[in-house]
């Protein structure tokens, strides 16, 4: 609370509960993320990404719980933070009777620091067909007319739905460095969710991980990798495994393989000095398996 | 420098800023950066890579913490003065520690002697 910029978090979330029909989709989330923070939420289909993106933002009544964005309750946000806020869902569906180019010009008119410069140049370097209505696109396409919408924006929390899906590798990789410069240059909020777990280790500074409606794994991107490891043990030596461990599983031959954690001093347990136990050092995609598995 | 010169890979292990700095010591004890030579820009390799700024400047902030780095005023980060100094042995052999240490690992896993390994190893290096 030190920064005179940012007094509050731009995103805060307290205990989320939801459930779609008696399946429980959030189970009790906190959730902080302080200014420029690039903020990578991963999961499997179906953990609960979507719903917490959904209820952070205002977008869905909770069972139980609260979201705040930019110091507003998200449920009454005035159109002071709406300006400020820019949102890609996974499939966008306004304004389907306009084409790209009159859609853009129509939104731009409500947002202050609307950038009509970078629309254009993007819309042609991205590919979009100028003179046929939204509908008549492509969900890739239309989702790139999204993503144009909220960056033209100049928003101070971009939230993205799945957005890499739809874009080749090049649109892709522009996607990125515009978020990696937002982020790092202007001090723009971002919550990027994704499967491509290497789009998010380019650009994230903090990782998420979702599992089962609750977050197993919060912090900076670096730390999950340096501070995580797999551990396989085995089979004579299961029974002296760490009792804390991030994830554990025990394989077909007896043997065990752990996520485990270094202390506060920078150790590893005890145990991987033993002979015949093997450690090995995780990218984010296999860290990912080894818990949601 | 050129920013597209650095080699990055998002899905390592080792994080992307630890990556950096290990190039940075490894292209500047072998001389290939020398005293003086002006780096790119902190958003010059953002850009190039595609990678936050935060974690270029968090490699950037370590080499200059280590000596490697100076910051000098309206050119940015060059080569610092006294790591141009031709390194000792001893410190260039001690960045060679990881990779042999991953060599010996799998050299046991193989289950091969190691008299093998020293004499392929030998004729790579050209003995």
């Amino acid at each position: 609370m030190a920064e005179s910029s940012a007094a509050y978090p731009p995103i805060m979330v307290r205990g989320l509960r939801h459930s779609y029909e008696a399946h429980p989709a959030l189970r009790g989330v906190d959730l902080q993320v302080r200014q420029g923070t690039v903020l990578g939420l991963i999961g499997r289909n179906g953990a609960g990404k979507s719903t917490l993106i959904r209820a952070l933002l205002g977008l869905l009544m909770p069972e139980a719980g609260s979201a705040w964005v930019l110091g507003e309750p998200a449920l009454q946000l005035t159109d002071r933070v709406k300006e400020r806020l820019a949102y890609v869902p996974q499939q966008p569906e306004a304004f389907p009777w306009l084409t790209a180019e009159q859609m853009l010009r129509f939104v731009g008119q409500f947002f202050p620091r609307w950038d009509a410069s970078f629309a254009k140049d993007t819309l042609s370097r991205w590919s979009i067909p100028s003179t046929r209505p939204l509908v008549k696109l492509s969900p890739g396409e239309r989702q790139r007319v999204e993503l144009i919408r909220a960056l033209a924006s100049r928003p101070e929390v971009l939230v993205l739905d799945e957005p890499a899906a739809a874009l080749d590798p090049v649109a892709r990789r522009d996607l990125l460095r515009e978020v990696a410069l937002r982020a790092g240059e202007d001090g723009c909020t971002v919550i990027f969710s994704s499967h491509i777990v290497s789009d998010l280790e380019r650009v994230a500074s903090q990782v998420a991980l979702m599992h089962e409606g609750q977050l197993r794994l919060h912090c900076e991107l670096d730390a999950a990798k340096e501070r995580y490891a797999r551990l396989w043990l085995p089979a004579q030596f299961t029974a002296v495994a760490p009792a804390a461990a991030l994830s554990r599983r025990a394989q077909a031959d007896g043997s065990l393989t752990l996520v485990v954690e270094r202390d506060a001093g920078g150790r590893w347990p005890e145990v991987v000095q033993m002979a015949g136990a093997r450690l090995d050092a995780l990218g984010l995609e296999d860290l990912f398996v080894e818990i949601a598995a | 420098m050129d920013a597209s010169l650095l080699m990055i890979q998002p899905s390592a292990p080792e994080p992307i800023y630890r990556q950096i700095l290990e190039q940075l010591r490894r292209l500047i004890a072998a001389g290939q950066l020398a005293e003086g030579e002006r780096l790119p820009s902190v958003r010059e390799v953002a850009v190039a890579h595609a990678v936050n700024p935060m974690t270029v400047s968090r490699a950037y902030g370590l080499a200059e913490a280590e000596g490697l780095l100076e910051r000098l005023r309206g050119k940015g980060m060059v080569v610092a003065a006294q790591s141009a100094r031709a390194r000792s042995q001893a410190e260039r052999l001690a960045l060679l520690e990881p990779p042999l240490q991953a060599l010996t690992r799998q050299v046991k896993e193989l289950e091969l002697p190691a008299e093998l390994v020293l004499r392929r190893l030998g004729k790579l290096l050209g003995e």
